[in-house]
């Protein structure tokens, strides 16, 4: 399908870059445009950040992120062009991580259309991030369980008042 | 037959190769590699805890595989620690 794009960019070779996904989606039927942009920051759970190395499982990835446009697609109920680019390898505080840019005819569906979209790579894409932190340690963030059992358990457990781990990140 | 589990994330830890290879019965379930992955890892690598097997799903390039279905015929699956992209 051509209004999906998606990718899995290694930062060895080249930086994600958002004006390609501005371009992809521009469109004349779309007056709309949303995109979230996720770098790389400074602190996470108080302690100093130097820089994260991303680990995905390539084809599997691009199949999900695939499925994340369908779902969008379907959502939207309408005409839509999706952008999905996550970086892969070793990444320095500012560097882009993933961008996301879904345009629609009107805000309204970009809108919810982007945040579909990052939420459902954030939470179901085979991704993993590691990050790298001042005193030379380094940590496997905890993320979200893709195993049915756990993963059900999880979610519910994430929507509980006072819930503060596991869909923060 | 022998089957060669892809390595991701945290579970790297678990052998320098990025796969570990093991033999388990043929036409054998996902439940049934995942106790073997989980004796492996406990003999092999003991720094992985078995929590983190257990929270872990199974994948072959194209769809994550339940404890229910069974291993690829091609013996060729990956393991997916619980996951953190974004």
């Amino acid at each position: 399908m051509t209004d999906i794009y998606t990718a899995v960019v290694d930062i060895a070779h080249a930086p994600l870059n958002p004006a390609s996904a501005l371009d992809f989606v521009s469109d004349p039927r779309f007056g709309g445009i949303a995109t979230f942009i996720g770098r790389v920051r400074q602190h996470n759970h108080g302690r100093v950040v130097t820089g994260i190395t991303y680990d995905l499982f390539d084809p599997l990835a691009l199949r999900i992120f695939q499925d994340i446009g369908e779902r969008a697609r379907a959502e939207v109920g309408g005409p839509l062009k999706l952008y999905i680019a996550h970086a892969k390898g070793s990444l320095r505080i500012g560097d882009f991580a993933v961008v996301i840019a879904a345009a629609t005819a009107h805000r309204d569906e970009a809108f919810r259309a982007c945040r579909l979209a990052i939420e459902a790579v954030k939470h179901e894409a085979p991704i993993w991030k590691q990050e790298h932190y001042v005193d030379g340690d380094s940590a496997w963030s905890e993320g979200c369980s893709l195993c049915e059992e756990h993963r059900e358990a999880e979610l519910a457990a994430a929507q509980q008042p006072g819930h503060t781990r596991g869909h923060g990140h | 037959m022998k089957v060669r589990v892809t390595l991701f994330g945290a579970l790297r830890d678990a052998d320098p190769r990025g796969f570990v290879e093991m033999d388990v019965p043929d036409h054998c379930t996902i439940a049934t590699l995942r106790e073997a992955l989980q004796s492996h890892v406990r003999h092999h690598a003991s720094s992985i805890s078995e929590n983190l097997i257990k929270r872990s799903a199974f994948a072959s390039e194209d769809e994550i595989l339940h404890n229910h279905r069974h291993v690829p015929e091609h013996g060729q699956v990956a393991v997916l620690p619980p996951v953190s992209g974004g």
